[in-house]
């Protein structure tokens, strides 16, 4: 740079940038986490509110008058959740509520009305999951249902009887009070502080590139790991408090519940208020004692984890606030702004298709390639990648796994969901189709160029016709074609006498369905190619053979083949590609029947992620896939520069 | 014309069976279809059979011809299936990705061609390898971002935008090579008269690459037209369905209204199928180049 160095200036920029990024970033997933942290209270209060009447209900008897009087004594005494209603799934009954709504003739107990089907439907949700649950012994599907109804929240857990879901009981709480938002004055200091203490030390330091480097990471790491310890600490006071408070609404339900009961001669205290506190399965959350009030070793515990995910998403804004400084005080800005300004229109022109590329190719790519080093499934969507990170495990998995004959009773037998397998399936399968493509469409472009042939231009239109359909619409005709009852194709088989082919039964005639329709659907490129370059073959030449005395095979050998060679040799490195991607021919027509055995890599990549639900697998295939691609690809690219040299 | 006499004593007769057979094959599926889509049934048997048939019955089972002639599977497909609609929904999302993603392309295409700059070699080299981005890795993240970030599941905004922007890295290597033969000189012209960079792009280049913009419209439209996979994914409800899922939901599964299927497909197809006719001469000599786009 010929410019008078301005490193306080450019600095003391990259301390303000710095700063305020990282002040804002802290600032948001701070208020995130706080804001977490009142939902859970807010929604734990209500599960204990929720389950304290569950069990008043379930010693009411689950029906009939009892378990009304008894709602409607927890509920005077109950304003934190102004409505409860009990409903019974054996007579689609509502059979207690005290929604103002349910007063009069619409008062319980009562048939459910047609529009009240959403209780209906939750209800059936919910019976559903507590059996899938108990089935699966695992907890999978929430059952207890929290939903978000304005500012209110509307929850329902099963009602039960015997060990046997028979209804629900739903109830909504008063409107919840609004998180207050976080003060601005730590804010305002760890941005102000660093950049007014930089400016000083800038004013002492002078002109010097390294010390001035270092003063500006201090200032900047120091405050914003001030403000982050501050939100640390305040989040742990306020999960303090959130368990306090629930623990006060569990004394608070047992009272209630107690006085309810015994009022109505019903076996007076519940055994553990404690064991209210729970998740959404139904599991105890275990920050309670059975007794009621704050288990404060388990409260520790869980105020340790909160502050330990706080920590690590506060220290990656930290180095993104960082690495923003250094790119800014380094001057790599000031080059990439340099060059955007110079080349401004250049960058004008790409940036549209950029923007989509980086959004919906590149992203998506590398979000794949994330995906692959994960256990993503069905199961755990929801999770962040780095709880369900298992690196190279689904590598190992598929490529390490070269058992693709395994040995069971009854002989051995091939493991078709084995990657070697489709790998040679694969192979198989892109060879013996392009080998047909290339004969095929060489044969009929040889044919085809026959000087002064008789009707050559509607033969040729009706030859290009395959390649021309949609080729979803032929691997479905085909698809017909091939049925084993109705299907042309067995009834010509039968016409000669032979038995019907039940072609999706076997791998090998499975197969051969599939090449029929590729090979129907491929030969007319290879022959539209080849012709091309028949036609451009000087007809000189063979004259020149001719004189020459060649025979018809000579002049084939010395100038045909050669000169179809520049055309057919791109196209069949094409057509490779195209064969080993073919995903439609494979999916529609043979489905992969039977049994995964005519799987190609894409095909299997795809029944992994969306019929076995194992995305981090699926990912790992696909890239596996992508690399075999890009070694073809550069395979390719030299030996085409190297024909070209 | 020149024109090679490999065969010039070859006899004609054989030849021309030859041909009549390769014809047969590729004709009798196209044939199929019609007998099928004509025949007023649902069934995709071309005849009934009798209990014992014999081989007049068979033979008569596999002559593509209906037993009865009948337009009703084209009338009930249009009016009472909502075909009309899907292929309203296919022909909106193809000529959508095709003005979206030629505009991308072309401007693109027109930078990588014309300016030198950082990044555009890598630029180019990242358009050429994401061709080799396996689909079913993109699939998830494509449609995480489409349905769960932007909302745009079931909706025909969604594909359009994914369909155009990967149809670019194609587009942009096509048009860049055409770009490539236009002579310089007339835009050097242009600034010394004193036009603007937009303007010479415009009304100087574009026009006169118009044949190469033509081809790549076509090639997008007949993309988007065609496209299964991604459309199946994201759209869910019937009434957004595209015309190639809903010929699919016709014989997908256990459904099985082949009737429905033909007459959609022959409907779906002529448009594509002329425009190829017209194209294909082009799209050889752009495959060929273009490197390996399946």
């Amino acid at each position: 740079m010929p410019a008078a160095p301005a490193h306080r200036l450019r600095f003391l920029i990259a301390v303000a940038l710095g700063a305020v990024l990282g002040a804002f970033l802290l600032r948001g997933f701070v208020s995130d986490a706080s804001r977490q942290v009142a939902d859970e209270a807010q929604e734990r209060q209500a599960v204990v509110t929720l389950q304290a009447l569950t069990s008043l209900v379930q010693r009411a008897g689950g029906e009939g008058d009892a378990v009304r009087s008894a709602v409607a004594a927890w509920q005077s005494r109950t304003p934190s959740a102004p409505q409860a209603r009990v409903f019974r799934a054996d007579g689609i009954r509502l059979e207690a509520s005290t929604a103002p709504d349910d007063a009069g003739d619409r008062a319980a107990p009562r048939r459910l009305r047609r529009e009240e089907k959403p209780l209906y439907d939750r209800s059936q949700r919910i019976a559903a999951a507590v059996q899938t649950n108990r089935e699966e012994q695992h907890a999978r599907k929430p059952e207890i249902e929290v939903a978000p109804a304005g500012a209110r929240l509307s929850l329902a857990g099963p009602l039960e009887k015997n060990g046997a879901v028979v209804g629900i009981v739903e109830i909504e709480t008063a409107p919840l009070p609004l998180p207050k938002p976080a003060g601005w004055s730590g804010f305002l200091l760890a941005l102000i502080a660093p950049i007014a203490v930089f400016g000083g030390l800038a004013f002492l330091l002078g002109e010097k590139r390294l010390p001035l480097l270092a003063a500006a990471v201090v200032c900047v790491a120091a405050s914003l790991s001030w403000m982050g310890r501050a939100a640390v600490s305040e989040l742990a006071a306020q999960q303090q408090r959130a368990a306090e408070q629930v623990a006060e609404r569990v004394r608070d339900q047992a009272t209630v519940t107690r006085v309810a009961a015994t009022a109505q001669g019903l076996p007076g205290a519940a055994a553990a208020p404690g064991s209210w506190d729970v998740d959404d399965f139904r599991q105890p959350l275990g920050l309670l004692t059975p007794d009621g009030s704050v288990n404060p070793q388990r409260l520790a515990q869980a105020v340790d984890t909160t502050a330990r995910e706080l920590r690590r998403t506060l220290l990656g804004a930290g180095a993104l606030a960082l690495a923003l400084l250094l790119l800014v005080g380094l001057g790599a800005f000031n080059l990439v702004g340099r060059s955007l300004r110079r080349h401004r229109q250049a960058y004008l022109y790409i940036a549209p298709a950029i923007l989509g590329m980086v959004v919906l190719v590149f992203f998506p790519f590398t979000y794949g390639v994330t995906l692959s080093f994960t256990d993503s499934n069905l199961y755990n969507t929801g999770k962040a990648i780095s709880d369900i990170w298992i690196g190279l495990r689904n590598y190992a998995d598929i490529l390490g796994d070269f058992a693709f004959i395994k040995r069971g009773d009854g002989g051995s037998f091939v493991n078709y969901l084995n990657f070697y397998w489709t790998l040679l399936f694969t192979i198989i399968w892109t060879v013996s189709n392009v080998a047909i493509g290339v004969t095929c469409g060489l044969i009929l472009a040889l044919v085809l160029n026959t000087r002064a042939l008789a009707l050559r231009p509607i033969y040729r239109v009706i030859l290009i016709l395959p390649w021309a359909m949609p080729n979803y619409i032929t691997a479905l005709i085909w698809k017909g074609m091939f049925h084993q009852q109705f299907g042309v194709i067995n009834q010509v088989i039968q016409l000669f006498g032979f038995p019907a082919v039940s072609w999706f039964d076997r791998p090998a005639s499975s197969f051969l369905t599939a090449l029929a329709t590729n090979g129907w659907l491929s030969f007319p490129f290879m022959m539209v190619v080849s012709l091309g370059a028949l036609q451009s073959i000087p007809a000189d030449l063979y004259e020149a053979a001719r004189v020459d005395g060649a025979s018809r095979l000579q002049q084939f050998k010395a100038i045909t083949l050669p000169s179809l060679r520049p055309a057919l040799v791109p196209a069949v490195i094409i057509s490779v590609v195209w064969t080993f991607n073919m995903f439609n021919i494979i999916y529609l027509v043979t489905g992969g029947e039977p049994g995964s055995s005519t799987e190609i890599l894409v095909t299997q990549a795809y029944k992994f992620a969306f019929e076995r639900y194992r995305y981090g697998y699926a990912a790992a295939y696909s890239t596996v896939i992508f690399g075999i691609l890009l070694v073809y690809g550069t395979i390719q690219n030299r030996v085409s520069r190297a024909t070209e040299a | 014309m020149p024109r090679s006499r490999i065969s010039e004593e070859f006899p004609h007769g054989p030849l021309h069976a030859m041909l009549a057979v390769a014809v047969l094959v590729t004709i009798y599926p196209v044939l199929w279809v019609f007998s099928i889509a004509f025949s007023g049934k649902q069934s995709l048997a071309i005849a009934d059979l009798p209990p014992t048939p014999t081989a007049g019955d068979r033979l008569r089972a596999v002559v593509p011809w209906p037993e009865k002639l009948s337009v009703s599977n084209f009338t009930s497909v249009m009016s009472d299936q909502p075909f009309a609609r899907w292929m309203l929904n296919s022909a909106l999302v193809a000529i959508f990705t095709t003005l979206l993603g030629v505009f991308l392309a072309c401007t693109a295409a027109y930078a990588f061609s014309r300016f030198k700059f950082p990044g555009r070699r890598v630029g180019m080299m990242a358009f050429l390898v994401s061709q080799m981005f396996p689909g079913t890795l993109m699939l998830i993240p494509l449609y995480i971002i489409i349905v769960q970030l932007f909302g745009l599941g079931s909706s025909r905004i969604g594909l359009i935008i994914v369909y155009a922007t990967t149809s670019i890295p194609f587009s942009v290597w096509m048009l860049k090579g055409y770009f490539d033969t236009i002579p310089k000189e007339l835009e050097e012209a242009a600034v010394i008269e004193g036009a603007s960079a937009g303007k010479i792009f415009w009304s100087i280049v574009l026009p006169l690459a118009k044949p190469a913009v033509a081809i790549t419209a076509l090639f997008s439209f007949m993309t988007a037209w065609n496209e299964f996979i991604l459309a199946a994914t994201f759209m869910d409800k019937e009434n957004m369905y595209t015309a190639p899922v809903g010929l699919r939901f016709f014989v997908g599964g256990f459904s099985q209204q082949w009737g429905y299927f033909a007459a959609g497909s022959i409907i779906v197809s002529i448009p594509v199928v002329l425009l190829f006719l017209y194209l294909q001469k082009y799209l050889v000599s752009g495959l060929t180049a273009g490197g390996v786009k399946g």
